[in-house]
């Protein structure tokens, strides 16, 4: 089949980038690391990209297709040639680039090796003096953190990175978690208290493009709910995020909906709260302040309350609350009703 | 769902969630004046709570479950097989516990056992959870475009989806992640112009807003910088968190950057609104931080 790119070139010596399109001749079932062996082969020995496995393994190919980024090894050339669409392929995204395809993985790294991400189990033997068993329980709760290849894809389109480069991002925290969740760990709460500073778990965004782009389903984004719900758990809770999170669940149980002209206090404190006064006025002139008293309070709160009081007791908290009951890389797809006819 | 085959309204169950309530009850009361008019009829919840947020998704995640399933509980109580949010962050989180507990049979049976202790109905899965965006860019698109006769005479409108209405796609999948065009459909069809822009499915910034303002800020001067740089005359968004840091924050970017932006924030409710004709008092633009007036006045000339 005929298959066109568009390739960003970027030479780090000069700083010059330019987009270069290149028409070559692939086998059906290439992929797109595949058709840029072929333009490295025959058309242009000096473009550059990373690759190892080309099996979904290794995480060296990672790049971006139209923007989003994909491991190349991954990604079939057949639909999309076939629909005549020529792709743009670029360097990932929130990284330095080094030459073409390739981009520098030190922040990446940096980030991985602050997470201290290898087992501290705290003893030389474990406590029958033979093997620590792990229930299946405990071990789906970081299965799919498990899975991750170090590709760098989650990274690539990150809005809190891109926004504070310092964040430690959605790789390095669902290493984390994996730690974190792993039962024969005995430093849950100093790594949660280190995963918690400033550019911790409470700076991401909710974006979720680190879902939407892991290659291997390992569901970043979950991964880091789960370390903040270990977080609560343990009382790891003076950040910021965490108060603010926490408010919503006192929200819930009290009078159902938000309490949401308190929010602020309870999250910033009432120090910061008043140097926030000037703003909170201009607000309050549109209505975005609601009075909190008297409270607006859902009908049957008392169900919500009962039914916090029942859940506490059945010693779900924590991480073990977060259900996956979807597998690592399935896809639930949308019933567009629309499309059902009358339905 | 069978409205706009015979005529009938659907008939949904409302989930306006919290800043609907609140903040943002220009987009409740918006929403309710327009729903008539494409083919809705709305049965509004009562005894509901808030969805959590994602807040308490991260802190207490299986009281998150039970509240959500508490919510689908008393939707499928009305006997409608629609559940309707008007907010990103609620749909999310809606329709994730809801497929946990679709696909989940014990789990959804712990759940119900649970419910039905506290005096809840038990939830047999039947509800599908669907934003308003979706129905009026989908089964209801040919209301819409009867509804939207007054029309935007050619008004640049730029789109601003948000994040959990996009992503993760695997569960809500109605657009493309990358490449949706659902909005600009809604923008056409009301006569007005969409203008592109790349920022238009990053992150506002809203959920650290309060927790790392910084960070947000750096998120939320793109979308506005972007679509006043291509020309657009206001952003409509789906999501009134979204609304509520684009409109209420704009100042906090004014006071960081210097930049005094004077971008209006529409409701989706209230972008359709205006082509349908609503009143003022059904509109309430008086409730936005950002003056909407030069829009309007512009709609005039």
């Amino acid at each position: 089949m005929e298959v066109a790119l568009k390739i960003w070139r970027f030479n780090a010596q000069t700083g010059e980038r330019a987009l270069e399109t290149f028409e070559v001749e692939a086998p059906e079932w290439a992929t797109l690391l595949d058709v840029l062996d072929i333009v490295k082969d025959r058309h242009d020995g000096t473009l550059a990209y990373r690759k190892s496995c080309r099996m979904m393994i290794c995480g060296s190919c990672g790049m971006r297709m139209d923007g989003g980024a994909v491991l190349a090894c991954r990604t079939r050339m057949y639909e999309i040639a076939k629909a005549g669409h020529i792709p743009v392929i670029s360097a990932m995204g929130n990284l330095p680039i080094v030459k073409d395809l390739v981009v520098d993985m030190n922040p990446f790294w940096s980030k991985m090796r602050a997470m201290k991400p290898w087992l501290q189990p705290g003893y030389q033997q474990p406590p029958d003096g033979k093997e620590f068993l792990v229930s299946q329980e405990r071990v789906n709760v970081i299965h799919k953190e498990a899975l991750c290849i170090n590709c760098g894809c989650c990274v690539s389109e990150c809005n809190a990175w891109e926004s504070a480069p310092e964040f430690l991002g959605p790789a390095a925290l669902a290493k984390g978690m994996r730690f974190v969740g792993d039962a024969r760990d005995q430093s849950t709460v100093e790594r949660l208290e280190e995963y918690s500073g400033e550019h911790g778990i409470w700076e991401c965004t909710r974006c979720y493009f680190c879902q939407e782009r892991c290659p291997k389903g390992v569901d970043p984004r979950d991964a880091i709910a789960k370390l903040g719900a270990e977080a609560v758990k343990h009382g790891v809770d003076r950040d910021m995020g965490a108060r603010h999170a926490r408010w919503f669940v006192t929200s819930a149980k009290t009078t159902g909906w938000l309490r949401e002209t308190e929010l602020v206090p309870k999250t910033q404190g009432v120090v910061s709260s008043i140097k926030e006064m000037k703003f909170a006025m201009g607000l309050l002139k549109h209505g975005k302040v609601p009075p909190p008293i008297p409270p607006h309070v859902a009908a049957e709160v008392n169900e919500s309350r009962a039914l916090y009081d029942r859940v506490k007791q059945q010693g779900r908290d924590g991480a073990l609350g977060i259900v996956q009951g979807e597998h690592a890389l399935e896809r639930i797809e949308f019933h567009d009703k629309s499309k059902k006819g009358d339905g | 769902m069978v409205s706009g085959t015979n005529g009938q309204p659907l008939r949904v169950a409302y989930y306006k969630g919290c800043l609907a309530s609140l903040s943002a009850k220009e987009l409740d009361i918006s929403t309710k004046a327009l729903a008539p008019k494409v083919g809705i009829e709305l049965e509004e919840l009562e005894a509901v709570t808030c969805c959590g947020a994602g807040d308490i998704h991260e802190a207490e995640p299986d009281y998150y479950l039970h509240l959500n399933a508490r919510i689908l509980a008393y939707a499928e109580a009305t006997g409608s097989d629609t559940l309707m949010t008007v907010c990103n962050v609620c749909t999310l989180n809606l329709r994730q516990a809801n497929y946990q507990l679709q696909i989940d049979e014990s789990l959804r049976e712990r759940v119900n056992d649970n419910l039905e202790a506290v005096g809840v109905p038990r939830y047999t899965g039947k509800v599908e959870v669907v934003h308003f965006l979706w129905l009026v860019a989908g089964t209801h698109f040919e209301q819409l475009k009867a509804a939207a006769h007054k029309g935007l005479r050619g008004l640049k409108i730029a789109p601003f989806y948000g994040c959990q209405i996009l992503r993760p796609s695997k569960l809500l999948g109605f657009d493309d992640p990358d490449r949706p065009e659902s909005l600009e459909r809604i923008i056409q069809a009301c006569g007005g112009e969409p203008v592109d822009y790349p920022a238009k499915i990053k992150c506002c910034g809203f959920p650290i807003i309060q927790a790392r303002e910084d960070t947000a800020l750096g998120e939320l001067i793109q979308p506005i910088e972007q679509a006043k740089e291509a020309g657009a005359d206001a952003i409509v968004t789906p999501c009134p968190l979204c609304h509520l840091s684009l409109d209420a924050w704009q100042s906090k970017l004014k006071k960081q950057t210097g930049r005094d932006f004077q971008m209006p924030i529409l409701h989706l409710s209230q972008l359709i609104g205006v082509a349908a004709g609503l009143a003022d008092s059904e509109l309430r633009f008086k409730r936005h931080v950002v003056s909407v007036q030069p829009v309007l006045e512009k709609l005039e000339v």
